[in-house]
């Protein structure tokens, strides 16, 4: 049997930068194709050159055949028969790949207009049809909604259900759970999973994490610098790996880290200390007051933990569980509207006319490492900045000092005249995290730092925290929507659910045996290499 | 960063007109405030190579003295409303709460005024002249600085480099001057090069409705004003000192193109 | 129900705003030097005339209190009264108003169809003959002063090829628009470049969209993608800009009119300001504003039509 689509010595170039070099694979009918690499790796460029989806500046050779028929060669209208009605498509960001102005049931019926010849009346039933078969509730009203009114998680579906409109039967997926939630993403990734055994969907995964390919896929294409280094059934891969990087990449996936032996924790007062804090963004108006409300809204509502010497705390929780604004209102950024923090064992106002001393011994890293350096300072300006504003070190000892921070984060000190704009985002954030250190920080607050990397710079710039935390006896408190980089990092771990904490304690309790539900359905989210593994 | 041929023709063009401005005196053929009534309304020819204008004065000579005027326009009626709007508007952004609520509702109620119906209303009230027309563009021309100044303060101040500074303890006047206005500089730039061409232009315009620098002078509105009459006989006396004009704001919008261009802001 | 809503709230909005601007107003007369009331009575009138006119515009009360009083005669249209043509302002105002709001949408009328035309084509075309051509046109415009402009086109059009009349207005419909084209294309030149910038840049951003590579993976094809997804929605941005374009094409009225002798509001303004006509002035200047104002207002209502994500 031929295979439904044949890609073979696909090239793609733009300009003098090969992003896809010289890719071949096959894909039979009902199967589930997964492409893995990190960002940069041209497993998105390929999806998106069978579909001829890409700019004009991108010079695309080989072949790849659909059914026989080279779809780089077909004639623009013959492909438009061909986009939508038999291959379909699905993208990573939900919000941006709907149009605003449309409502949603209008953009899945799209695909119905132009390859079907349904009319009116049919068109509507068979959209409310798909929009149930995407498990969207409701479906009456919500095909009359647009799209800045669903969630995510909905906007996502709503996209497949536009793309399953004429019983594609290929559908290719471009990372289509990276901009989700944990949970959310496990369901979409069940639907998908359903999808494919219900409709005997065809299937390429594009992503760039093992574990939710793995969840879908049964075969498996690694991708690095635009060539594909090793293909091979999901499992045999996860198993017995053949190529190097694709060892390195699995050495790097959260479940593979070492869990770490954490030395037991002094039973002693506790460093930083938040008492009931509360934190509300916006103000009370008039009618709040009438209404006897709040008013505004509370991101942070109630929260109590401490955090002793030595010991790292981790903060999870999904987007607006309000963990970042807390990490935020420790180091002064946002007043909280009610609670105290207190440092070593003395009330603390991070924000207040003390704030030089405290901040001294509190640092913040950001997420955002490529953003976190100003664009028009160079390494060396941007470490020694607190070193000379602060005067903590002699005016003489400043270039000194900032060379003795660049070699304990590992950065080369050739790198020193550079500007961000010419660093890698592993490269930036050794510099933001060498510029906390000029302070010889006591605590360090770890903001989300890996999620903006790729997983083998996760990897590295976990090591190199953990590595700081044993030499200088650091406190950290580590906030992250990835709850397997938490386990294997931190002693104890509290999780945060809409501004509020739902479950705290040690990690490995936490971890096995939670007592909130909501606990469960987030571990239960984890992507994990292989799924009878915990 | 690759310099566009648009941005050095630009450059090119202010500064002849710079050097044009300077060296006045030797390039002129006349005195440009000359009475000739022996030679009034002479077309372009060898002796006045733009022509002469109604009481015989050379109009190549007044076109080139005109230049110390309009650069002197341009460029120093700029500066108050940048500085004031610079200031206003980063404050504003960067700071948010009552200021800029004070400084939005000021904007806000500057927006409806056409620009040059609110100038021409506040030199019409102050009387006739240069120092007036600055006046105006000191009380009016802020604006528009203020609001490019505090949309950008308002994306930096959420830019994690500046959530950074303010976390390693930095007082606030050394993050807006060390780091707020260094990365909203280049789009303010660009705004005064457009700027610059439209104080030039209003200038003249003002000169040519009789309510800016005084008739004898020799200045491009002015003189444009004075062919008025004679449009339809001495098209010369109107048309040099208004191609002058074109040649000088095609230079500053030339800069100010460019540079958008290479530093990649959106208009 | 919604839509009444939207703009009872939009007009609550406004009023803060509409004070600001009579205060704006109100200070530029407050301002001038000299007794005004001298002026509009002549030197020649009796103490009492004068008394009688400071007290109906309350010139002897505190500044505050003089607003007040402006305030209130606002409200009832009493914007003071013409020293030269010693009539109501808000009387010369409803002479010249519907001809410089005439020359106002016949000016937007001529500028929509090039605008359109030439910011599809240099969209589609980027970095081609178009666009150069374009981005020159946008130097120019912001460079040529209009008043010269209009200048050369009275000579070219009007003087030696005597294809329009080259000043007033008309008598009829067909004249008003012959006298009024060279006073619109002058403005036009302005104008159109400006709008195409930001109606080309719009469509740019909107074509590199992700919902419009949705829409060709759907395999719409090109021509659909443009029309239903990035057209709609780059309008919104252009209609953004419109008043500020309306507020030029205000503050362009005072000097075409002038150099075209057509007899709008910018003429009778500059008119008004070299005879010192204070109350004249301010009147205009005010009636400029509330244009504007009213404009932005009818475009938010247009972008809320048009937008479902904008809600108050």
């Amino acid at each position: 049997m031929t295979p439904l689509l044949s890609v073979k010595d696909l090239t793609v170039r733009f300009g003098a930068t090969v992003a896809v070099d010289d890719v071949s694979f096959d894909l039979e009918r009902g199967a589930a194709l997964g492409i893995v690499g990190e960002s940069g790796s041209g497993k998105s460029v390929t999806c998106r050159a069978v579909m001829r989806l890409l700019p004009p500046s991108a010079q695309i050779s080989g072949s790849a055949s659909f059914e026989g028929r080279d779809l780089l060669q077909m004639p623009e209208t013959e492909l438009n028969r061909v986009r939508g009605k038999r291959i379909a498509m699905i993208f990573q960001n939900p919000s941006s790949h709907l149009d605003p102005l449309m409502r949603i049931g209008d953009q899945v019926a799209q695909t119905l207009h132009k390859h079907t010849d349904l009319k009116g009346r049919a068109i509507r039933d068979e959209v409310l049809r798909l929009l149930d078969v995407v498990r969207i509730p409701d479906s009456e009203r919500w095909a009359q909604a647009f799209p800045h009114q669903l969630s995510g998680g909905m906007k996502q579906r709503a996209m497949i259900a536009g793309a399953l409109a004429c019983q594609p039967d290929l559908l290719l997926a471009d990372e289509p759970t990276t901009a989700l939630d944990a949970t959310v993403q496990k369901s979409v990734l069940d639907l998908l999973a359903q999808l494919r055994r219900e409709q005997n969907l065809t299937m390429i995964f594009v992503s760039h994490d093992l574990g939710a390919v793995a969840r879908v896929c049964d075969d498996l294409l690694v991708m690095r610098w635009s060539r594909l280094v090793e293909s091979g059934p999901v499992s045999r891969v996860i198993d017995a790996p053949r190529h190097d990087y694709t060892r390195k990449l699995l050495a790097s996936h959260p479940d593979r880290l070492k869990p770490r032996a954490f030395a037991p924790v002094g039973q002693g007062a506790p460093l930083v200390e938040a008492r009931g804090i509360q934190i509300r963004y916006g103000s009370r108006m008039l009618s709040d007051w009438i209404a006897g409300r709040e008013g505004g809204f509370m991101a942070v509502k109630q929260v109590d933990f401490a955090v002793r010497q030595g010991e790292t705390l981790g903060i999870v929780g999904e987007s607006g569980s309000g963990k970042s604004t807390l990490a935020r209102s420790l180091v002064g950024l946002v007043k909280p509207y009610r609670g105290a923090i207190f440092f070593d064992g003395q009330p603390a106002d991070p924000a207040g006319p003390g704030r030089i001393a405290y901040l001294r011994e509190m640092q913040l890293i950001y997420q955002h490492p490529s953003e976190a350096l100003s664009p028009r300072m160079t390494v060396q300006a941007a470490i020694a900045e607190p070193l000379r504003r602060h005067r903590l070190c002699p005016r003489d000892a400043v270039q000194g000092r900032v060379a003795e921070l660049m070699s304990q984060v590992d950065l080369d000190p050739d790198l020193i005249t550079r500007f961000p704009g010419q660093l890698s985002g592993g490269q930036c954030q050794r510099v933001a995290i060498a510029r906390a250190l000029a302070f010889d920080p006591r605590v360090l607050i770890a903001d989300e730092v890996t999620s903006a990397l790729d997983v083998t710079l996760q990897a590295q710039v976990i090591d190199l925290l953990l590595r700081l935390q044993k030499e200088r006896g650091l406190t950290m408190i580590f906030i992250s929507h990835d709850l397997a980089v938490i386990r294997r990092l931190c002693s104890s771990v509290i999780v945060m659910r809409e501004g509020r904490i739902v479950e705290a304690g040690p990690t490995a309790k936490v971890f096995d045996t939670p007592a909130e539900a909501y606990t469960r359905a987030l571990i239960d989210a984890i992507p994990h290499l292989k799924g009878d593994v915990a | 960063m690759k310099l566009s041929p648009m941005f050095v023709t630009g450059v090119a063009l202010v500064v002849l007109w710079c050097v044009i401005a300077l060296v006045a005196p030797k390039l002129a053929t006349h005195d440009p405030y000359a009475i000739d009534f022996a030679a009034i309304l002479q077309p372009p020819g060898a002796e006045h190579w733009f022509g002469t204008d109604n009481v015989g004065r050379d109009t190549y000579s007044r076109v080139i003295f005109g230049a110390r005027l309009a650069l002197y326009i341009g460029l120093l009626g700029v500066i108050a409303p940048m500085l004031i709007g610079m200031t206003v508007g980063l404050v504003a952004g960067y700071f948010g709460g009552w200021i800029d609520v004070v400084a939005m509702r000021l904007v806000d109620i500057t927006v409806p005024f056409p620009f040059f119906v609110l100038v021409l209303s506040i030199v019409a009230v102050l009387g006739p002249g240069i120092e007036n027309y600055f006046i105006a563009l000191a009380l009016v021309g802020w604006v528009g600085y203020a609001r490019l100044a505090r949309a950008e303060a308002l994306v930096l101040r959420r830019a994690e480099f500046v959530l950074a500074a303010r976390t390693m303890g930095f007082s606030s006047g050394y993050i807006l001057l060390r780091h707020v206005l260094p990365n909203s500089l280049s789009s303010i730039v660009v705004y005064l090069m457009t700027d610059v061409t439209l104080v030039i232009l209003f200038g003249a315009a003002l000169g040519f409705l009789g309510m800016g620098v005084s008739p004898p002078a020799a200045e491009w509105g002015v003189m444009i004003a004075e062919g008025q009459t004679y449009i339809s006989s001495a098209w010369w006396i109107s048309f040099f000192p208004g191609l002058a004009m074109v040649l000088i704001g095609v230079g500053f919008a030339l800069i100010g193109d460019g540079l958008a261009r290479m530093l990649r802001i959106e208009r | 129900m919604k839509t009444f809503r939207f703009i009872a709230l939009r007009l609550a909005q406004a009023i803060p705003v509409l004070l600001g601007v009579s205060l704006i107003t109100f200070v530029l007369m407050a301002a001038t030097p000299g007794d005004p009331i001298r002026l509009l009575v002549g030197d020649r009138a009796s103490p009492e005339t004068i008394a009688m006119i400071r007290d109906r515009y309350g010139l002897d009360d505190p500044i505050l209190f003089q607003y007040f009083t402006y305030l209130k005669n606002l409200m009832v249209g009493d914007i003071g009264v013409s020293l030269r043509y010693r009539v109501p302002v808000s009387q010369l105002i409803a002479q010249h108003y519907p001809v410089t709001l005439f020359l106002v949408l016949y000016t937007i009328v001529l500028t929509l169809p090039p605008v359109i035309v030439l910011a599809v084509w240099s969209a589609k075309r980027q970095n081609g003959m178009a666009d150069q051509i374009i981005r020159m046109m946008g130097v120019l415009g912001l460079a040529v002063p209009v008043f010269w402009l209009a200048l050369i086109l009275t000579r070219l059009f009007g003087v030696k090829l005597g294809w329009f009349p080259v000043s007033g207005f008309g008598d009829t419909m067909p004249g008003h628009l012959l006298h009024l084209f060279l006073p619109a294309l002058s403005t036009m030149i302005w104008v159109v470049p400006i709008l195409v910038r930001t109606l080309r840049s719009a469509l740019l951003i909107e074509m590199n969209r992700d919902y419009a590579l949705t829409g060709m993976s759907k395999g719409l094809g090109a021509r659909q993608v443009f029309r239903t997804h990035v057209f709609p929605n780059s309008i919104l941005p252009t209609l953004n800009l419109f008043a500020v374009i309306v507020a030029y094409l205000l503050g362009g009225s005072v000097i075409v009119e002038t150099v075209y002798a057509v007899p709008g509001m910018g003429k009778l303004m500059i008119d008004s300001i070299l005879a010192r006509d204070y109350f004249v002035v301010q009147g205009a200047t005010l009636v400029f504003a509330l244009t504007t104002l009213l404009v932005m207002l009818a475009v938010d209502l247009l972008s809320a039509l048009i937008d479902p994500r904008v809600t108050l």
